[in-house]
């Protein structure tokens, strides 16, 4: 069975093209920064918007066969813009077993796959599913291994896996979600480029934080630590940028 | 400054007086109140083009404005004219008067001199006609006053050498157009911009509105290629004078569609370099008009494409996209001939049109979901104090099908309705006595023909639309009524009726159960099959009738601002929607209810078959800014073009973001030239009612 917790149409902003994005439930991180706390827990969760009368169930068991359909029905939109599907989360690869099917089938309906993972899962998970998808957005957010261990990660193991999907021929794109107190300062940027570049990383794509995800956690019940945070100004995010541009190519998405 | 706002500037300081173009008009009438309709019509025109004179101003490169209709008459000859005017009467858009795109490919070709030649041939030929000598003396005397007002302002011009208040190289500019223009055909682009602009300026005098341009970029584009391959002009040029007419567009506060791109009958892409040159100078002048409508390809050059998408991130909202393919095959089903079908055009917002070879456009609102209010109230209507048929008790109904029969057939009796109304009302008009000599001479073949344009002169007889008002809310409707009633059986139609009739107070649990119903717009087919139906069996009725002379009644799936005005007068309906409240807009999803995505919507929305909507439609899609990346718009553009292959017929993209139409709201001062483009029109957001600028704020923003 597949925990789920949404199925999102004309996701522009996870991979190339028009993309489909399902999102998975359940995380073995604890990112206080994270934008979608509705995902964290395997369990279901209710979420009560002010505006809607009724509140919203998040979570449902479901099988490949059961969303396949509603995945090929922005079929067209793939084609036409290089698109496809993305699985997303929490971690998506804490369910690899279970979406081995899924990536199958979207594979034999000529749908390209992305994982969008943070990675921290043993190497013969991704073993699996390599051969049935395009690639994967891999989540990078720290080169401080302590700082990983905070967030319930392992900066050892995220760069043995990075670099055997590599090994591999697998294309990986590394993410760096932009969190200004916890990877944004020039010492810590520059600990993150030493280190990609060390595992033979040449791109990274940027993700500014913002703290739109506010609503669920009101909506959820729960306070976001990250409420008060602004998001980075242009000048910050210009800064940062241009660190990153001495070591990698950079993209920015906005 | 650039020129253009110094010209708008300059708009703004009208001169003294009164704005009377009927003044004018009354002086040429009076020039023998007893003449025949044609004669006295055509010295009521003459009389504008010769009586006024011309008022050049400073930053126009190319010349031409309506400061001349203005006159320091006393009021008591104000009121007189005015009301030998109203006496006389006149037609109205109902009649045949505007929403029109002339011949201008014709006009290019021959210039006003070659009009007058060809309306001296045709006397000739018709000498023993009396009524069609009477129709051309008519043509004659406009056209003819028409080359004077061009004379006037070459004059005019000319008293303005030596003025060091004047641009000197702009004066020289005007002097050698305008005078080229009195003796034959236009040989530079720019000769062939000022006729345009002459002509619909003409058009303005002659009080019409909503007058479009046609296919400016193929029209123009041989005079452009000739001087461009001449080495004497610059694409540059070429946008300031753009620009210099474009702003005289938006001051007038008037819909000119103007129409770029299509194919040609081998398929090709017409997309040229003077088609760039238009959407750079709409860019530059950023008003909220013209309509620039693009007829998109599958062979239109994407990096065209992304210059169009670019242009719509800037906030202005067009062009509007238009399939070309659906609209071709949709023309090519009204038996004209092939040729005319791919060279045709838009008028007003979004309505296709044989370019300037039908009478002026008409159309009117039908609204479709008044009719649940006679099926539940046995032909009654409160809410809308009118009368339908008594159909099938809903007490007697046991399936869906029998409710929807009962649907059927109020809406059959409304069509016929709607077109009695609509014939006698457009007929009401005596075409002989109310002629439009001016309008004749730009409409194949009235001149030819002797003929004016409504009265037989035109290729093609007069068609109407019909715009189907509330697509979306007629489906959500049908889908909430079987859901909630026939499959759920959570209500009897009983229990629905008095609930809509009380307008859900005290059925508020019913209500949510009709909210949580599947809704247009989400890729549904339980709820999308209802609107695929509603245009098949809207289409099959209308189909089944012509207009006075024979044309099409076609329908239409655009509702510009009307969806509002319907609600108004429209009781709750099934779908949850409240007494009052607006429709669903145009062929878009009602508000807020298609919450997949933009994919989930356009799958939706593409699936009724457009072919038969001919008239055209309106699909809006809000993106916020950040859609209009570089990265981004590649997606937007392979969105388009997936929905495109889908057999969507329209989209039009909004880029303003919530939060500034909200501060808009508080704060209009901040907001002054903030643009919207509602269903076939851009506006200033800060000139909407609260309700208007409330309903744009309502339609999903697509992230």
């Amino acid at each position: 069975m597949l925990n789920i917790s949404n199925i999102q149409h004309f996701s522009v902003g996870d991979g190339q093209g028009i993309r489909t994005t399902v999102f998975f439930k359940g995380c073995n991180l604890r990112c206080p920064w994270c934008h979608n706390p509705e995902t964290i827990s395997p369990e279901k969760c209710l979420l009560k918007y002010q505006n809607k009368a009724k509140p919203e169930v998040c979570g449902r068991q479901t099988t490949a066969d059961e969303i396949l359909p509603e995945l090929l029905e922005d079929k067209i939109f793939y084609e036409t813009s290089g698109g496809g599907v993305t699985l997303s989360g929490g971690e998506v690869m804490l369910q690899a077993e279970a979406i081995v099917e899924l990536c199958q089938k979207l594979k034999q309906n000529n749908v390209s796959v992305l994982i969008d993972t943070a990675g921290c899962v043993p190497y013969n998970y991704f073993e699996k599913i390599n051969g049935f998808i395009t690639g994967y957005l891999f989540d990078f957010k720290t080169a401080n291994s302590e700082k990983y261990k905070q967030i319930g990660g392992n900066l050892q193991l995220v760069s043995e896996n990075i670099q055997k999907l590599i090994a591999d021929n697998i294309v990986v794109r590394i993410r760096i979600p932009l969190i200004r107190d916890f990877n944004a300062d020039e010492k810590s940027i520059k600990d993150i480029c030493e280190h990609l570049k060390s595992i033979g990383i040449t791109e990274v794509d940027l993700l500014p934080f913002h703290r739109l995800g506010v609503a669920k956690y009101n909506a959820m019940g729960l306070d976001y630590a990250y409420k008060d945070q602004p998001p980075l100004s242009k000048a910050e995010l210009k800064n940062i940028e241009q660190q990153y541009a001495k070591y990698f190519k950079v993209n920015i998405e906005r | 400054m650039k020129l253009f706002e110094k010209l708008e500037n300059e708009l703004k300081n009208v001169p003294n007086g009164t704005y009377a173009p009927y003044f004018y008009r009354v002086k040429g009438f009076r020039r023998n109140l007893a003449a025949n309709p044609s004669e006295l019509r055509a010295n009521g025109i003459n009389a504008l083009f010769t009586e006024t004179t011309p008022i050049i101003l400073k930053n126009e490169v190319i010349t031409g404005n309506r400061f001349s209709l203005y006159t320091n008459a006393s009021a008591l000859e104000l009121e007189y004219y005015k009301n030998l005017e109203n006496s006389f009467g006149k037609r109205d858009f109902i009649h045949n008067r505007d929403h029109y795109a002339p011949n201008f490919d014709h006009t290019m070709e021959v210039g006003v001199t070659g009009l007058i030649e060809e309306i001296k041939a045709s006397l000739e030929k018709h000498k023993d006609e009396p009524q069609k000598v009477e129709t051309l003396n008519g043509m004659l005397i406009v056209m003819e006053g028409f080359l004077k007002m061009i004379e006037n302002y070459a004059e005019e011009a000319k008293k303005l050498r030596g003025n060091p208040e004047y641009n000197q190289e702009y004066i020289e500019f005007i002097i050698e157009n305008c005078t080229a223009l009195t003796k034959g055909k236009p040989e530079t682009f720019a000769q062939g911009l000022q006729l345009m602009w002459f002509c619909h300026l003409a058009f303005l005098m002659e009080g019409r509105y909503a007058m479009a341009l046609g296919r400016v970029d193929q029209f123009l584009y041989p005079l452009y290629k000739k001087d461009k391959e001449a080495g004497i002009i610059t694409d540059e040029q070429v946008i300031e004078m753009f620009e210099n007419i474009f702003v005289r567009i938006c001051d007038c506060q008037d819909i000119v569609n103007i129409c770029i791109g299509g194919q040609n009958m081998n398929g090709e892409c017409q997309v040229n370099d003077l088609t760039y040159c238009i959407i750079r100078a709409v860019k530059g002048a950023n008003v909220p008009g013209p309509n620039l409508s693009l007829r998109l390809t599958e062979n239109t050059p994407d990096d065209f494409l992304d210059e169009c998408i670019q242009l719509i991130g800037t906030g202005i909202g067009y062009p509007a996209l238009m399939n070309d393919d659906v609209n071709i095959n949709a023309l090519k089903k009204c038996g004209y001939e092939e040729e005319d079908v791919y060279n045709y055009s838009m008028v007003g917002c979004i309505e296709n049109f044989i370019t300037g070879m039908q009478p002026p456009w008409t159309d009117g609102r039908f609204d479709t979901p008044r009719f649940f209010d006679y099926v539940f109230n046995n032909g009654f209507s409160e809410t809308n104090k009118s009368v339908g048929l008594v159909t099938q008790s809903i007490e007697s109904m046991t399936t869906m099908q029998e409710f929807i029969d009962a649907l059927k057939e109020q809406i059959d009796y409304g069509v016929k309705e709607y077109v009695g109304l609509f014939n006698s009302r457009n007929n009401v008009i005596n075409q002989e006595y109310y002629p439009q000599p001016f309008l004749s001479c730009f409409c194949h073949d009235c001149i030819g023909r002797g003929l004016d344009i409504n009265n037989g002169g035109s290729k093609y007889p007069s068609v109407h639309g019909a715009a189907i008002m509330g697509i979306g809310t007629m489906s959500d409707s049908l889908s909430a009524i079987e859901k909630v009633v026939f499959v759920d059986k959570e209500a009897t139609l009983e229990e629905l009726r008095d609930a809509l009739n009380n307008n859900f107070e005290g059925y508020e649990e019913l209500h949510n159960k009709l909210l949580e119903a599947p809704k247009y717009g989400n890729n549904d087919n339980f709820v999308d099959k209802y609107a695929v139906w509603l245009v098949d069996y809207v289409y099959e009725l209308f189909s089944k009738y012509k207009t006075r002379d024979g044309g099409m009644i076609y329908i239409a799936a655009s509702a510009n601002i009307d969806n509002i005005d319907a609600g108004y007068i429209i009781n709750a309906t099934p779908d949850g929607r409240k007494r009052g409240a607006p429709l669903s807009d145009a062929a878009s999803p009602t508000y807020g209810k298609d919450t997949k995505g933009a994919t989930s919507t356009l799958n939706s929305v593409s699936k009724p078959d457009y072919e038969k909507v001919i008239c055209g439609s309106v699909v809006n899609q809000k993106f916020s800014p950040a859609m209009f990346t570089p990265e981004k718009r590649k997606k937007l553009a392979a969105l388009v073009r997936a929905y495109f292959k889908l057999g969507g017929q329209e989209v039009q993209i909004n880029s303003t973001s919530r939060e500034v139409l909200l501060d808009a709201m508080d704060h209009p001062e901040k907001y002054q030239n903030l643009v919207v483009r509602v269903s076939g029109f851009s506006a200033f957001y800060v000139t909407l009612s609260k309700d208007v600028q409330h309903d744009i704020l309502s339609r999903t923003q697509q992230e």
